[in-house]
C-alpha cells in the first residue's frame, strides 16, 4: 500500500501514517500464520518421535490386569512401581545389563581405536592400494548385517580354543561388531579437513606417525572421536540380531535379547517387558544428555576451520 | 648453520616435471629466494630439501652431508609454512617447546629455549594463549619461533607472508630482514612476490615451469634478465616487448618493428661476434623497461611514435599506456604530466638501455648471463 502511494503520487501525511499501520497489522498477521505453521509441524514431529516411548512408559506403570481394559487407558490411574521391582527380581536383568556394557564399551573403545587408526592411514599416510582399499572398506557399507550374521557365526564358533572367542564370550560376542566402515570413512572424511600443514609440520619437528596421530590429529579430532564413540555405543546398546545369534545362555545375554526373551510363548507380562524396556532407555538417554553438546561442535567443526 | 647444494634436481608427479633438472648452491648464512609464478616448481623444491617430498633424480646436500635418503627431522631444517600450521589445541608455549619436546630435551633447556626464542620475536606475552586468539601476524612469529628454537642448519620458508595484509606484510618482512641479520641462518624462501624477493633476498633464483631461469643478486637479475621470462615477470609494470628484426648497417645493429626503426648502441650488441647467431635466429625482441622510457612530442626524431590509450595515476607516478610499435607498451612518468588519452606522443629512450632477445627467449645482450651459467656454477660448487 505504502509503495503504491508513493508511486501514484504525493499522499497526505494520514494517509501515509495509515497506510504504514495497515502494512505492519498484515505484516504481523503474515508472522502469526508462519509461527502457527511451525509449530503444527513440529508439534506433530515431537508426538511421532516421543509417542512411541509415551505409550511405552504407560504399560510399565500399571498392574498388568489393568492393560486391556476397554476402553484403552492412557494414563494409568494410579502408579504401579512394581513392573520394575520384578524385572530386577524375577529376570536377570542386572546381569544382561552387565553383559551389555561391558559389549557395548568393548566394541565402542576398539572401534575408536580401530577407526581413527584406520582413517589417519587412509587420509594421511601414503602407501600403494590405499584407493582400492578404501574403496573396498566403503564397499562394505552396503552389505546388510543381516546378510552376514550366519556367516559369522559359523567363524566365530570354529575359532580356535585359545583365542577365548566361540559362542557365548565375550570376545566371541565383541570381536565380530568391532571396526565400522562407516567409522572410518567418518574419521577419514574428518581427517582430510585437517590442513596437511600441520601433519608435515609435525613431521619436521621430529615426531614419528604414532607421535603425529596422537599429540597433532588425536585432539583436534575430539569432537568427531565423542560423536563416533556415541554412535557406536547406542547402536551397539540396542544391537540385536549379533548378540541373538551368539548367546546361547541366559546369563550370556544382552538387554535387548534377555527383554525378547521375557515374550512367553503363551502368556506375555507386558508390564514387565514395558519395564525392561523402559530402564534399558536410561542409560542411553543420559550418554546422550551429556554428550550432545559435541555433536554440535563436531557439525560445526568444518564450518570454522580455516 | 650450512650450505644446501641442489644438482641435477627433477622431480615428478606423475606425469607431470614439476622440476627440470634444477642446480642452486645456498651459501652458508646466505638468504636466497625462490621467486617464480603460481605452479612453477618452487614450493617443490622447498619440499624436497625439506624431506616433505622425495627426489626423482639429483641429490641434496645440507652441510655437506647427503640427505636424499634421510629422513626430514635428521636434515635439521625448520620449515615455515604459508598457513603457520600452528597446532591450534596447545598454547603458544607448547607450540614453540613442540620439537624440544619430541626431541626429549630436558624440561629446564626447553623452557629456557622457549623464552629466548619468544624473546627474539616478541612474543614473551602471549605465551599462554591459543593460536586462535592470535592476530595473522603474531600467528606468523609463532611459526617463526617453533622454527628458530631448534637451532637447524637452514630456514625454509614457504610463502610466510602471503596470508598478511598488505600493511602487516610489510612489517612482518621487515622482522624477518632483521631475525636473519640477528641469526645468520642459511635461508630459502619461496615467495611469487617479487618485492618480497628484491627486498630481502641475497640472491634470488627465478623459476618458470620447474626450470630454474636465472639465478643472482636482486639488481643482477632485474638490470640483465637472462631471458623474456625473467624481463617480463621482474618489475611493476614489467618490461616492454616490442618484435621486430636486426638489422646490420655500417657496422652496428638498427631495430627494426612496426613504425619503428632505432639504432643500437655498441654496448648492447656487439656485432662480430653475434651476427651469425642472431641472423640464424631471424626475429628479435626489444626490451624496454617503463621507467627508462621517455615521453616526447609528436614526430621526434629517433623514437617510436605512439598514441596514449590509458592513464593510471598511481601517487608517485602516472603509468601511461601507449599503442606503439604495433604493440601496447607501458610507460612510467612524471605525475605532472598533462598527457591526455588520445594524444599521440613520440617513446624514446637511450640505445644502451635496451634489451635484445633472440627467438629462443635469451637475452642476447652482451652483459647478459651466458646460457646455462647456473648449472656451470651450481657444478664447480659440487
Amino acid at each position: 500500500m505504502a509503495v503504491e502511494s508513493a508511486r501514484l503520487g504525493p499522499a497526505s501525511g494520514d494517509e501515509r501514517h495509515a497506510d504504514y499501520a495497515q502494512a505492519a497489522r498484515r505484516r504481523r498477521t503474515l508472522d502469526l500464520g508462519k509461527g502457527i505453521a511451525a509449530y503444527t509441524v513440529l508439534t506433530l514431529f515431537a508426538v511421532i518421535a516421543v509417542g512411541p516411548f509415551l505409550y511405552l512408559l504407560s504399560p510399565s506403570l500399571r498392574h498388568s490386569y489393568d492393560l486391556f481394559t476397554f476402553p484403552p487407558q492412557w494414563l494409568p490411574k494410579s502408579l504401579y512401581l512394581g513392573n520394575f521391582g520384578a524385572v530386577l527380581h524375577q529376570t536377570s536383568y542386572v546381569r544382561w545389563g552387565i553383559n551389555t556394557l561391558v559389549f557395548a564399551t568393548s566394541v565402542t573403545l576398539l572401534t575408536l581405536a580401530i577407526d581413527t587408526l584406520a582413517g589417519y592411514a587412509f587420509a594421511r599416510m601414503h602407501f600403494p592400494g590405499r584407493g582400492i582399499l578404501f574403496g573396498l572398506v566403503v564397499a562394505t557399507l552396503m552389505i546388510p548385517t543381516a546378510a552376514i550374521v550366519a556367516p559369522l557365526y559359523i567363524i566365530v564358533s570354529h575359532l580356535p580354543s585359545w583365542t577365548h572367542a566361540g559362542v557365548n564370550t565375550y570376545p566371541g560376542m565383541i570381536l565380530p561388531m568391532v571396526c565400522s566402515p562407516l567409522g572410518v570413512f567418518m574419521m577419514r572424511q574428518f581427517m582430510s579437513t585437517l590442513p596437511e600443514g600441520l601433519v608435515e609440520a609435525a613431521r619436521l619437528d621430529g615426531a614419528s606417525e604414532l607421535q603425529i596421530f596422537r599429540k597433532v590429529v588425536l585432539p583436534l579430532m575430539k569432537p568427531a572421536v565423542v560423536v563416533l564413540g556415541i554412535f557406536t555405543f547406542m547402536m551397539q546398546w540396542v544391537n540385536f540380531l549379533w548378540p541373538l545369534a551368539i548367546t546361547t545362555t541366559d546369563s550370556m545375554k544382552t538387554l535387548t535379547v534377555g527383554i525378547a526373551s521375557l515374550q512367553g510363548q503363551f502368556v506375555t507380562n507386558w508390564g514387565l517387558i514395558s519395564a525392561a524396556a523402559v530402564m534399558t532407555m536410561g542409560p542411553i538417554i543420559v550418554v546422550f544428555l551429556i554428550f550432545q553438546r559435541w555433536f554440535v561442535q563436531a557439525s560445526m567443526a568444518g564450518a570454522l576451520k580455516q | 648453520m650450512a650450505e644446501v647444494l641442489i644438482k641435477h634436481l627433477v622431480k615428478r608427479f606423475g606425469k607431470v616435471e614439476a622440476v627440470r633438472d634444477v642446480s642452486l648452491r645456498v651459501a652458508d648464512g646466505e638468504f636466497l629466494v625462490l621467486l617464480g609464478p603460481s605452479g612453477c616448481g618452487k614450493s617443490t623444491i622447498l619440499r624436497v630439501v625439506a624431506g616433505l617430498e622425495d627426489a626423482d633424480a639429483g641429490e641434496i646436500v645440507i652441510g655437506e652431508r647427503l640427505v636424499n635418503f634421510v629422513d626430514p627431522v635428521k636434515r635439521n631444517v625448520a620449515m615455515v609454512f604459508q598457513n603457520y600450521a600452528l597446532y591450534p589445541h596447545m598454547t603458544v608455549a607448547k607450540n614453540i617447546a613442540f620439537p624440544l619436546q619430541i626431541a626429549k630435551k630436558p624440561k629446564a633447556e626447553i623452557e629456557a629455549a622457549v623464552r629466548r626464542a619468544a624473546g627474539i620475536l616478541g612474543l614473551d606475552d602471549l605465551l599462554e594463549r591459543l593460536p586462535g586468539q592470535l592476530s595473522g601476524g603474531q600467528r606468523q612469529r609463532v611459526a617463526l619461533a617453533r622454527a628458530i628454537v631448534r637451532e637447524p642448519h637452514a630456514f625454509l620458508m614457504d610463502e610466510p607472508l602471503s596470508n598478511l595484509d598488505a600493511q602487516l606484510r610489510i612489517q612482518t618482512r621487515l622482522e624477518l630482514i632483521q631475525l636473519h641479520a640477528q641469526l645468520g641462518i642459511t635461508t630459502m624462501y619461496v615467495t611469487h612476490d617479487q618485492v618480497e624477493a628484491m627486498t630481502m633476498g641475497h640472491r634470488i633464483a627465478v623459476m618458470n615451469h620447474g626450470v630454474l631461469q636465472q639465478i643472482g643478486t636482486p639488481q643482477d637479475v632485474y638490470r640483465r634478465p637472462a631471458n623474456v621470462f625473467v624481463a617480463t615477470f621482474l618489475g611493476a609494470p614489467p618490461m616492454n616487448m616490442i618484435d621486430g628484426a636486426l638489422e646490420s648497417v655500417g657496422g652496428g645493429w638498427r631495430f627494426r618493428g612496426v613504425d619503428a626503426d632505432v639504432p643500437l648502441s655498441p654496448e648492447v650488441l656487439s656485432p662480430p661476434e653475434l651476427r651469425h647467431e642472431i641472423e640464424a635466429r631471424g626475429e628479435v625482441k626489444l626490451g624496454l623497461r617503463p621507467e627508462h622510457i621517455r615521453v616526447g612530442p609528436p614526430g621526434h626524431d629517433g623514437g617510436i611514435p605512439g598514441r596514449v590509450e590509458f592513464i593510471e595515476p598511481v601517487g608517485s607516478d602516472i603509468y601511461l599506456t601507449v599503442e606503439a610499435g604495433g604493440t601496447t607498451v607501458q610507460v612510467r612518468t612524471d605525475p605532472d604530466s598533462p598527457l591526455r588519452p588520445g594524444d599521440n606522443v613520440t617513446l624514446m629512450f637511450d640505445p644502451w638501455r635496451v634489451h635484445v632477445f633472440g627467438a629462443d627467449g635469451h637475452n642476447l645482450r652482451r652483459d647478459a648471463p651466458a646460457v646455462g651459467s647456473t648449472l656451470v656454477q651450481a657444478a664447480a660448487a659440487g
